[in-house]
């Protein structure tokens, strides 16, 4: 039962044979190997691999932080050439939130940056912390919510950019597993609602299975996707479905890959 | 035996303090010329004030302009060393050591160079609040998150967005407990070097009194020097309070 | 990109050289006077000829020793009594901000009270170098208790350690990298205490001479003076900030 609201073809991500080689000072790290994929609008697309093999790396090129060594990216059928709020949304690892502001303001920072009118941006800013749970949380400082909380804020000031893409990076690996679990079930409440093509990074395959529509899986570095695995499991996801045959099985075969690539 | 409270027993210590401050001169225990009475003091204060106040603005004007030169540019210089790894690694040492020179003894030099008028002053002062406004300001730089500069960026935020909304106030605290420093340091400067050759301000007042064993007026004027820099210092922890108020940890508070 | 791969002490050599070099060309070719900045080989040999007379040798002594003896005062009276205050929860609770107020009020123009109670000999001085620099003393002894690690203590006592044999194990090396830092920051402002009664009134030392040659624009020797004055400071900054590397590497 999956209740798409409004999947626009703006969603699409396409990536063709892209390359990134680091370079600082005299040494170069080589850190993704000509990646081409294809997500199509609306889906949830997890993204694992080993450590440092270039995930982040990845991201970052897809939001238009940095700039690739070669090949090309498309969001709605145009290049990224640099950030593009409405088109992408971009959450880190860690909240990034900006500590001189309450957690409201925090949320309307993108929208004062698009020179939005106070009420409207007021309104929407509403909106979106009540999609997190932290409506009541509006006038606090980074400093006085716990770590959970703070994530939340961030991915409240993802969403209420509004862009048809939304890029995580591990955007939960601060947290504790309990708190993981339940941000994770937020998050597919809030896609399903929002319908928003979804790309998140992740170390864990237990939360990337559980959460996506395909896993893409990348080599040690330098980054090749060596599968993309489509995940077929009955939405909406529940926990007991993580110990399902059926999940393990898909769980084996992605660590078997990246054990061995 | 049960303690007062931390606070109680720090009043009465003042208290008893001020009271020997009257009492012991008054009674010879200590002579007077070294620690006038409370009163005295005060008294001499109140009746000459037309005069402190006159040197006392003199002493403000150089204040001012010192506080222009040293926090400015050691505001400025210490942003440019705090963020460059290569710049702090060349310099700092350099810097540390330099600040182990007693900078008194520029003093002189500086009146040969620029008289015995205000310049030399507002010019000693200046080089006197300079380096551990910089050695503050490069060290706060430091503590600012990057990543926050790069999230406004990923939110779109043009270059005078990200500097205005995002830089000015991460770096709001480091200049304002720079200026803290460096504004204590400066209103030293500039009293001292009245104090040693001058014509005019709360320093050169300090001496003239001195030279004439009139040890009241001495002490008001010190205790004015001391009522100006406790006052700057309150106006700086205002501003904190006012500017950095989210921060977790709150400024110490210099002047309780 | 090639200035990147130069060592820093080289750099860092190359830009006391050109810093010379300038001062020195800048004199030579006039294109500032003379008068107000003798080249920097002027000043050096200035500086060497002062060494050589008794007379300056006589005034130099007599800072050091103002110096020394305040700062042999200073140190261990400033430590013990800031350690007493820290030891004591409640002491602490009570003084630490009175002491805390005192550091940071300016103590230089307090100079005029302690001519007006000690004259202007050599008490004087050494008094008002202890005033300069027991407050940092204390404050530091404040914060070098502060970084003992409670849990150390414990495992200390623990382990049926005697009062001496805590004192060697846990307080010792705990405190002594911090009141290292605080004997270097004592000596700075003991010495800027020492020079700057010299110059206000006193009728000897180096900074009775300095002030002299400023009021008779005698700028080759000021700046000699001043050369001197850093030398030494910066000379026993060094030594004590090695002092400093050093326990951190025994640690
Ligand atoms: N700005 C940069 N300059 C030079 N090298 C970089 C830069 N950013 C990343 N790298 C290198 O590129 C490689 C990939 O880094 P990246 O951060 O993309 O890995 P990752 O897959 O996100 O790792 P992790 O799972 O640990 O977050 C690493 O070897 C890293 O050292
Ligand atoms: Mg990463």
């Amino acid at each position: 039962m999956t209740t798409m609201t409004t999947v626009s073809a703006r969603g699409t991500v396409q990536v063709e044979n892209l390359t990134q080689i680091h370079r600082s000072g005299e040494r170069t790290t080589h850190a993704l190997d000509n990646i081409s994929f294809t997500i199509p609008a609306g889906k949830f697309v997890s993204v694992v691999g080993p450590s440092g093999c270039g995930k982040s790396s990845l991201l970052m090129l897809l939001v238009g932080l940095a700039q690739s060594t070669s090949g090309e990216l498309r969001v709605a059928g145009r290049p990224v050439a640099g950030p593009d709020p409405a088109r992408i949304g971009v959450v880190f690892q860690e909240a990034n939130l900006f500590p001189w502001l309450t957690a409201r303001k925090n949320v309307e920072f993108p929208l004062m940056i698009r020179n939005m009118s106070v009420k409207e941006r007021e309104t929407k800013a509403r909106d979106a912390l009540e999609l997190v749970g932290l409506d009541e949380f509006g006038d606090r400082y980074p400093h006085e919510l716990s770590g959970g909380m703070r994530q939340r804020v961030s991915i409240a000031r993802g969403i209420v950019q509004d862009p048809d893409v939304l890029m995580m990076d591990e955007p939960f690996a601060a947290l504790d597993e309990q708190t993981r679990m339940v941000m994770g079930d937020e998050l597919l409440r809030i896609w399903e609602r929002t319908g928003k093509t979804v790309v998140f990074v992740t170390h864990s395959l237990t939360e990337a299975i559980y959460l996506s529509d395909h896993v893409l899986v990348l080599s040690a570095r330098p980054g090749r996707i060596i599968d993309r695995i489509d995940i077929d499991l009955p939405r909406p996801r529940t926990f007991e479905l993580t110990s399902s045959a059926e999940f393990i099985q898909i769980r084996n075969r992605i660590w078997e890959q990246i054990r061995t690539a | 035996m049960v303690c007062p409270t931390a606070k109680t027993t720090r009043r009465i210590i003042v208290l008893i303090l001020l009271a020997c401050w009257e009492l012991l001169p008054r009674l010879g225990v200590i002579p007077s010329l070294f620690l006038p009475p409370l009163t005295l003091t005060a008294a001499a204060l109140f009746s000459e004030f037309s005069v402190y106040w006159q040197h006392l603005l003199v002493t403000l004007q150089e204040v001012g302009a010192a506080l222009f030169f040293a926090c400015g540019g050691g505001i400025l210089c210490g942003m440019l060393l705090g963020s460059s790894t290569r710049l702090r690694r060349l310099l700092l040492p350099v810097v540390s050591s330099a600040y182990a020179i007693p900078l008194v003894v520029l003093y002189p030099l500086f009146t040969a160079w620029f008289g015995i008028g205000m310049q030399s002053k507002v010019v000693f002062a200046s080089v006197y609040g300079f380096l551990p406004t910089l050695l503050g300001a490069a060290a706060g730089i430091q503590t600012i998150d990057r990543s926050l500069m790069m999230t406004a960026r990923s939110m779109g935020a043009s270059p005078v967005q990200q500097i205005r909304y995002v830089l000015l106030p991460a770096t709001m605290p480091t200049v304002l407990s720079s200026l803290r420093i460096g504004g204590a340091l400066v209103i030293v400067g500039v009293v001292v070097s009245e104090m040693l050759t001058s014509t005019a301000g709360i320093g050169f007042l300090i001496s003239r009194y001195r030279t004439m064993l009139d040890s009241p007026r001495v002490f008001a004027a010190i205790l004015l020097v001391l009522m100006l820099a406790i006052l700057f210092d309150l106006l700086v922890q205002f501003a904190e309070r006012r500017f950095t108020g989210w921060k977790k940890n709150v400024p110490a508070k210099t002047f309780p | 990109m090639a200035l990147f791969a130069i060592p820093d002490w080289v750099v860092r050599s190359a830009l006391v050289v050109g810093f010379l070099a300038v001062w020195e060309l800048g004199s030579r070719t006039g294109m500032v006077d003379p008068r107000l900045l003798p080249a920097a080989s002027t000043v050096i040999g200035t500086a060497l000829s002062l060494l050589e007379t008794a007379a300056f040798r006589a005034h130099l002594w007599t800072t050091i020793a103002q110096t020394m003896a305040a700062f042999i005062i200073a140190v261990p009276v400033g430590a013990i009594l800031g350690l007493l205050i820290a030891e004591r929860p409640y002491a602490s609770e009570v003084l630490k901000p009175l002491v805390f107020f005192v550091f940071s009020i300016p103590k230089s123009i307090f100079l005029p009270m302690f001519i007006l109670a000690f004259g202007i000999g050599f008490g004087q001085k050494v008094a008002f170098g202890v005033f300069s620099a027991i407050f940092i003393m204390m404050m530091t002894a404040f914060a070098a208790v502060e970084s003992v690690k409670r849990e150390h203590l414990m495992v200390a006592r623990a382990m049926g350690a005697s009062f001496i044999q805590t004192l060697r194990s846990v307080y010792a090396p705990s405190m002594a990298p911090v009141l290292l830092e605080a004997v270097r920051l004592a000596m700075i402002f003991n010495f800027t205490g020492i020079l700057l009664a010299e110059m206000y009134a006193s009728r000897s030392g180096v900074g009775n001479q300095m002030g002299l040659w400023g009021q008779n624009f005698m700028i080759d020797r000021l700046l000699a003076g001043i050369l001197i004055v850093s030398v030494l400071a910066i000379l026993f900054n060094e030594v004590v900030r090695a002092l400093e590397t050093r326990l951190e590497h025994w640690r």
